[in-house]
């Protein structure tokens, strides 16, 4: 990184990873490194910052995904992925500077602990993938009609599309719904289209971020398939009443919790450690 | 009797057991099936105890035909009786299942008849699971003491993960509290299923069945009878060693019942259950033996430490370790390093000699490691020279500390003890 030219500039993208890998295509290519980093939508303009807008480009961000693949490790692929989940703010520059030195010194990036940027990737990954692993317990879905289930979120990283998928292999035959109320995102998977092994949609965000993962499990079905999800807009999302049934296995559940604690046991603090407040409204049993 | 009162009662019986983990097994979903499980294992609730919840934890019946002096399901007792079909509790799991409330089902049960017949029907509950539903999430299923090893080698080759309770941990207070269960009909079974699990192990075919892939587990309830830490952790040495267990449980004891034999508790002894877990810790991953940890002039653990910062007191001699000198088994034994802050340092000095002020990032606590440790050939701190008693006074001040704070309640007091991965979500949950 040493020759690159730092620019007083803004570099804004679409909010995408892909768009993101585009950004980071650009700026090999003029081997500069900008100022700041926004995703375009949460930027607001600022009279004395210089902004450069980089198009997401498909064919751009698939040579990059590719190079970090092939030319650094799948490890590098993976941190930078689950750190451009996270929802820290500067993640973006991070992971930038990472994947520069990373390009340069190959794969044994991942143990330069010590370099700030790197630690922040890795940390960043690692608040992302724990709380996806926490949630692949938290969530709790519900039949809203037949066969079709839904779940509420509120993750503080964007850790939906890796959850979905974590479900899709779980229950390939329930349709369901997961729903990040946090970005008012919903992860729709319909599982009709999973046996059939075509793919209707065309969501082609997802196709990347989905190879990121299916790389990592070793799972080429995917990326022959094509994905059988899609993640669109959740606003208009209304939930129906529940059924009678529905409502006796919320009852069961809630009757399980109850009884298989020890009251002579009983430690409040030590529960809300591991399952902390802000996922409480999602929650049957809380 | 309906389903809501019968899952009342069995799961209240069945809560004395810890185990709940869903660890250990890498069971993959199959064409039109439902589940699949996480080697990991994942939390899917913690109770107002603190335990991670993940299984269905249940009991197939509560009426026992047998008389154990400690246990709540003892025939002596009036309590509430039920049992379930193997239906119901096939239905019951899969429907949780589905909305992902459980991550499988843990089935255990009190001897209802016979052995063997109580044995046949955990057997018809995870076949319809496996065969009829197409499940493939985590099963732990409980062998029951005398049964006979056929219905082992059915049920092993359906569960991830089997276990048997020793309960006891010597065979007098076996004789004394659990009269009609055989030290052998235990250690029987327990022998088979281990016998079994290496030898499926050794096969290494593709296509093999797989057989107990979790591997099997025990429980021991801690304060009932008066053995040592010392006997307890050597019981555990062996049944990892010899029977190759997967985990062993400790359960402090809680006074359900009154009887000649056995202690009235004011409280579970929660402190000394979780001394035990940091020493079975040691035992299984950082390369501890018993007779480092408890001699015979020293059988139990100190209440205000954890095992390994007694342990490096009682050995000044072989500290300060050198940080970027050190082996990963020598970094280990310092406390306020863990397996991951150990692997991270040994990652890390690859690139360049690591200093103090590195340390945190890699998660070392040098609140405790500072002692034992130097970098670059200095110490932390300009005290040169330090004495067990100094040591041991700021080390106990800081663990009291903690333990006010966690008002001597708190059931994960690891933080100087990360665990290793396969272990590393349960243990942190404190499902112990
Ligand atoms: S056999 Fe099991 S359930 Fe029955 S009394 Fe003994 S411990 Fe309790």
């Amino acid at each position: 990184m040493s020759n690159w030219k730092l620019v007083n500039k803004v570099f804004l993208y679409d909010g995408t990873f892909e768009g993101f890998l585009s950004l980071v295509f650009y700026c090999f290519t003029l081997k500069t490194l900008p100022q700041k980093i926004y995703p375009i939508e949460k930027y607001y303009t600022n009279f004395l910052e210089t902004t450069i807008a980089i198009e997401t480009d498909y064919n751009k961000s698939k040579r990059v995904f590719d190079g970090i693949y092939n030319n650094i490790s799948f490890d590098t692929l993976y941190n930078s992925f689950y750190a451009f989940l996270s929802d820290q703010k500067d993640k973006e520059l991070n992971i930038l500077k990472y994947l520069c030195d990373g390009f340069e010194l190959g794969p044994k990036i991942n143990s330069m602990l010590t370099v700030p940027y790197v630690f922040s990737v890795l940390s960043m990954k690692k608040r992302a993938c724990s709380e996806c692993h926490k949630l692949k317990g938290l969530v709790r879905f519900m039949e809203i009609s037949n066969n079709i289930y839904y779940s509420s979120i509120h993750p503080d990283n964007n850790i939906i599309e890796p959850l979905g998928q974590h479900f899709i292999k779980r229950i390939p035959n329930q349709n369901f719904i997961i729903h990040d109320k946090n970005r008012n995102l919903c992860f729709l998977y319909n599982c009709s289209i999973n046996q059939n092994n075509h793919s209707p949609y065309q969501n082609n965000g997802a196709v990347y971020q989905n190879n990121a993962v299916a790389y990592r499990n070793n799972d080429t079905s995917y990326q022959n398939n094509g994905p059988a999800y899609q993640i669109i807009d959740g606003s208009n999302f209304k939930l129906p009443k529940l059924s009678d049934k529905e409502k006796y296995y919320k009852l069961l559940w809630k009757v399980f919790f109850e009884t298989i604690a020890i009251k002579e046991r009983k430690n409040p603090r030590c529960q809300m450690q591991f399952m902390p407040k802000k996922y409480w409204d999602d929650l049957i049993e809380m | 009797m309906e389903i809501l009162e019968k899952l009342k009662i069995l799961a209240d019986s069945a809560k004395y057991d810890a185990s709940c983990s869903s660890s250990g097994s890498n069971r993959k979903n199959t064409k039109n099936g439902i589940g699949n499980a996480n080697n990991s294992g994942i939390c899917h609730t913690w109770g107002a105890d603190g335990r991670c919840i993940s299984l269905l934890k249940i009991l197939f019946t509560n009426s026992c035909m047998y008389d154990c002096k400690y246990c709540i399901n003892r025939s002596s007792n009036t309590v509430p009786r039920a049992t379930f079909t193997p239906r119901e509790v096939a239905d019951l799991t899969i429907n949780f299942y589905k909305r992902n409330y459980i991550e499988g089902l843990f089935l255990s049960s009190a001897v209802i008849k016979s052995p063997d017949y109580t044995m046949e029907k955990l057997l018809q509950t995870v076949n319809i699971l496996r065969n009829e539903y197409n499940f493939n999430g985590y099963i732990h299923c409980k062998t029951i003491p005398g049964c006979s090893p056929e219905l082992i080698d059915k049920l092993g080759l359906l569960v991830d993960r089997l276990s048997i309770n020793i309960e006891l941990p010597s065979n007098n207070s076996l004789k004394l509290l659990a009269p009609q269960k055989e030290k052998n009909g235990i250690l029987k079974p327990m022998e088979y299923v281990s016998k079994n699990i290496m030898q499926n192990s050794q096969i290494k075919s593709k296509h093999k069945k797989l057989f107990v892939p979790a591997g099997q587990t025990t429980q021991l309830i801690i304060g009932a009878t008066p053995e040592t830490d010392l006997k307890i952790l050597k019981l555990s040495e062996g049944l990892y060693t010899k029977l190759k267990l997967k985990r062993v449980y400790y359960s402090a004891y809680i006074s359900i019942n009154n009887d000649k034999n056995l202690p009235t508790l004011k409280a579970p002894p929660l402190l000394r259950e979780n001394r035990l877990y940091q020493a079975d810790w040691l035992l299984r991953f950082y390369g501890f033996t018993s007779d480092q940890l408890l001699d015979v002039s020293h059988p139990n653990f100190n209440t205000l430490l954890d095992p390994k910062c007694d342990w490096a007191i009682r050995h000044l001699d072989k500290f300060p370790v050198e940080i970027n000198k050190a082996d990963y088994y020598t970094l280990l034994r310092v406390p306020g390093i863990g397996v991951i802050s150990a692997k991270r340092i040994i990652l890390a000095r690859r690139n360049f000699s690591l200093k103090f002020e590195n340390l945190k990032k890699l998660g070392v606590v040098l609140k405790r490691a500072q002692y034992f440790i130097t970098c670059q050939g200095k110490y932390y701190d300009k005290i040169y020279k330090f004495t067990p008693n100094f040591i041991e006074r700021n080390l106990l001040y800081d663990e009291r500390k903690t333990l006010i704070e966690q008002k001597f309640e708190q059931l994960s007091i690891f933080d100087n003890l990360l665990p290793a991965k396969e272990d590393k979500v349960k243990c942190l949950t404190g499902n112990l």
